[in-house]
């Protein structure tokens, strides 16, 4: 087509406007979480003066416990897990700057937002509590202390329909709660996106590829891939 | 600007029917004061739509505190977010409200370009089935024109803005000039089949996106973010086709930040210009010319009239008819199905929300061989989305945690499929806007005041909807996850229409054919509020179609001499 060279170029001048990232202070592990533009070592974090991420919502301890827990959901396996995203370290800011990461309410006005901010935050301090309380009764030990499949077979009471117990409700919608957020955490990270396949990390494209299998237009013959988890897509090369 | 010029024309907005009105009467050579509400939007400034979501500080959400202490607090849609923070090209000063019962989201975009900076592109024409409506099933009236009469504008307007799609000899849709089509993605095949096998068609939609170069615009670059605003101008906005152009002419003056109050009148009644508030100085400043046009964006232009009051016109200018602010129709907006497609599971990520609008879509199916074959009249239409998108939201269907969670949610991120309804309401007496009686808003304007309640016809297409969407998953062999139990709130579609509807009668509308006020010769109308009933179609196209007409008729208006230039 003619003239799309320029016009291409036009693109590509405002992509590098765009791509100028909104950096600010402390926030180093999601700075790793999110490569490509970003400082990536310690080293050049420091020399950038970045310290590391401050909690400003949990204590160490309940941080501690989010970080596991945010691990367990999404663990680092064939890709980056939780901890590698910075996830405990955005569910403290999120939850401390009243974030709508997963709105109980409607959000019409500031209010809104503060009084479901304020309610997220006092069902996950209540949550952990309720962790806590619940893994004693069961094996005398605070969550944290349990033993590695103790924790699992806690968590499976909450996160399965199969498995629940009664009167476990705040205990699963806890668990729901810290999932939402460990999930939104996750994959809004480069990490998280790219573990995905994310094609929007790309910003353009020459054209719109569409279906790829004309020959099987009703899709009733793909193969679903087996075992292998990190699939490379045939549209990035 | 020396204090003291008139104008041959003040338009009042700079959206998809202001922009296109002074584009056109400028290119013919008048002089052309536009004015708009917000300042001016700059693509460079405004859209951060190339940058991720991780470079975002509360990752898109936006800080919750943005709208502190503003006289309204909600955000003007999923365009308003984190991606347009800093900007100030959305409405949160200037208060409305809802009467009581009533609970309509009124979204403004206040800067230049207004709400078509970021719209949705499904560019279907309006047919004889739309304008006929009332005397093919008995409710209401018919519109004043014939689309034999309107199709070459449709025609003018769809060459102008570029529209992507195929020939397609739907009754319901009158077909047009087309751009090549979008490609389909996998999801598109299998609805195809589904929607087949229960008689619904499923078809290219009608999308003003450039899937080629056109007319000086370059070609769509997908990058998926079309609803944060085009960096390029690869689909129609003002802000790339019709204010530049404008400009160009050198007979434009653009005031920005200027909220108009009021249509002034001469000693006869007729237009003589506006006055506005200037929102840097706060104060009210008036302008001159020979004849006014409104396209303030449908609400918004019955609100000025309503609030121009004078002695000629007691209850608001060119209302001898009453009917001002009457008969608010609006699209029903909801999701009437979402679930899942087994044959894409495991399937490797595709680019699916590249072209960030729905591909495809259900043109009106309904009471089309017969005007009463369903319970309601008239119809509606439907629109899919799916496969890969920019979150896994489908995660929260998914149970459990540990890899196996997470491969589930890499397993499943091509298949969700959700639906759009997009119905009209069927214009009602109880439907409309005024001005309330006792709030002003933050400039001493008194505020429009919402009366809205949906209708029994639309709640019929939306039971309908969601048992087409249960035979649909059905027919694809897929799975559905669930559907909304309310529609949207009035208001999301951005759609309103009626309000100044047009007519030949001047005892029973605003305007006539022309969108000339029955009143008052020297004032139009360019924009949605003249239309006098909803369809399944979008708006903005029309707009731009009706506006293109107008506009001829204007100019031959001041050929005729009907208007004298300054």
């Amino acid at each position: 087509m003619g003239g799309q060279g320029i016009e291409r170029r036009e693109i590509l001048r405002y992509i590098g406007i765009a791509s100028i990232a909104g950096t600010f202070p402390g926030f180093n592990k999601w700075e790793f979480a999110c490569p490509g533009g970003h400082a990536q070592d310690a080293a050049t974090l420091a020399a950038r003066g970045s310290s590391p991420y401050k909690l400003i919502f949990f204590s160490i301890e309940q941080f501690r416990m989010i970080e596991h827990l945010a691990e367990m959901i999404i663990p680092r396996d064939e890709t980056p897990g939780a901890t590698d995203a910075g996830v405990a370290e955005f569910i403290d800011f999120m939850l401390a700057n009243r974030v709508p990461v997963n709105a109980k309410r409607e959000i019409r006005s500031t209010e809104d937002a503060i009084a479901n901010g304020n309610e997220a935050q006092g069902r996950f301090l209540a949550g952990l509590n309720w962790m806590n309380a619940h893994s004693k009764a069961e094996f005398g030990k605070e969550f944290m202390d349990c033993a590695v499949d103790q924790q699992k077979s806690l968590l499976e009471e909450l996160a399965y329909k199969s498995k629940f117990k009664p009167a476990t409700e705040s205990g699963r919608q806890f668990f729901q709660l810290m999932r939402d957020y460990t999930v939104v955490g996750y994959y809004t990270t480069r990490i998280g996106l790219e573990s995905l396949g994310y094609p929007g990390l790309r910003s353009v494209w020459p054209s719109m590829p569409g279906c790829p299998h004309l020959n099987d237009p009703e899709h009733l013959h793909l193969q679903e891939p087996k075992a292998s988890f990190d699939i490379v897509s045939d549209w990035r090369a | 600007m020396a204090a003291t010029r008139v104008f041959d024309v003040i338009v009042v907005g700079t959206g998809a029917g202001g922009g296109t009105a002074m584009k056109i009467l400028c290119e013919a050579g008048l002089s052309v004061c536009a004015i708009n509400s917000g300042p001016r939007t700059e693509p460079a400034r405004d859209y951060k739509l190339h940058r991720q979501v991780y470079d975002l500080k509360y990752r898109g959400y936006g800080n919750p505190m943005r709208l502190e202490g503003k006289a309204h607090q909600e955000p003007y849609s999923v365009e308003e977010s984190e991606y347009s923070e800093n900007s100030d090209i959305f409405e949160h000063d200037v208060a409305y409200s809802n009467a009581p019962g009533t609970d309509w989201y009124w979204k403004r975009c206040k800067g230049t370009g207004g709400k078509a900076n970021f719209w949705g592109r499904s560019s279907a024409r309006f047919g004889d089935i739309d304008f006929k409506a009332a005397g093919l099933d008995g409710f209401g009236e018919n519109w004043p024109v014939e689309y034999a009469e309107i199709a070459p504008w449709s025609t003018k307007a769809e060459r102008y803005m570029g529209v992507a799609s195929t020939v397609q000899n739907r009754p319901s849709n009158p077909d047009g000039e087309y751009l090549t089509p979008m490609p389909w993605r996998c999801i598109e095949y299998i609805i195809q089949k589904g929607a087949e096998k229960i008689g619904v068609p499923y078809l290219p939609d009608r999308c003003a996106q450039l899937t080629v170069a056109h007319d000086g615009h370059p070609a769509c670059h997908y990058c998926g973010n079309c609803s944060r605003g085009c960096d390029v101008g690869s689909f129609f906005s003002p802000t790339w086709f019709t204010i530049p152009q404008a400009e160009a002419t050198k007979n434009l003056t653009l005031l920005t930040n200027a909220l108009v109050r009021s249509v002034l009148v001469d000693e006869d009644g007729k237009a003589r210009g506006v006055a506005y508030i200037d929102r840097t100085t706060k104060r009210e400043v008036e302008l001159y010319s020979k004849v006014v046009v409104l396209a303030a964006s449908c609400v918004e232009t019955a609100h000025i009239m309503l609030n121009s009051k004078s002695r000629h016109w007691p209850t608001g200018i060119a209302n001898s008819s009453g009917q001002l602010g009457r008969n608010l129709s609006e699209h029903l907006y909801g999701c009437p199905g979402y679930g899942y497609l087994p044959q894409l599971r495991g399937q490797p990520a595709r680019p699916d929300n590249i072209a960030d609008s729905t591909v495809a879509w259900m043109p009106r199916w309904q009471n089309l061989k017969n005007p009463h074959e369903e319970k309601f009249i008239r119809g509606y239409s439907v629109y899919m989305g799916g496969g890969c998108g920019e979150f896994p939201g489908h995660y929260s269907q998914l149970e459990g945690f540990g890899s196996e969670f997470k491969r589930n949610i890499k397993r499943y991120y091509p298949t969700p499929v959700g639906a759009l309804i997009q119905a009209p309401t069927l214009p009602s007496s109880e439907n409309y806007v005024d001005i309330d009686p006792r709030k002003k808003d933050i400039f001493g304007i008194p505020q429009l005041r919402f009366h809205f309640q949906w209708g029994t016809n639309e709640l019929l297409m939306w039971e309908h909807s969601k048992q087409v969407m249960i035979d649909l998953f059905k027919a694809m062999d897929a799975e559905l996850w669930g559907m909304d139990d309310e529609p949207n709130r009035p208001g999301t579609s951005l759609h309103e229409t009626g309000v100044c509807r047009f007519g030949n009668d001047p005892k029973k509308y605003v305007t006539n054919k022309w969108a000339q006020t029955h009143d008052v010769p020297n004032l139009y109308i360019c924009d949605a509020s003249i239309f006098p009933s909803s369809t399944d179609k979008t708006t903005t196209m029309p707009i731009v179609a009706f506006t293109m007409r107008t506009c001829d008729h204007l100019l031959e208006n001041f050929k005729k001499g009907t208007h004298s230039r300054v």
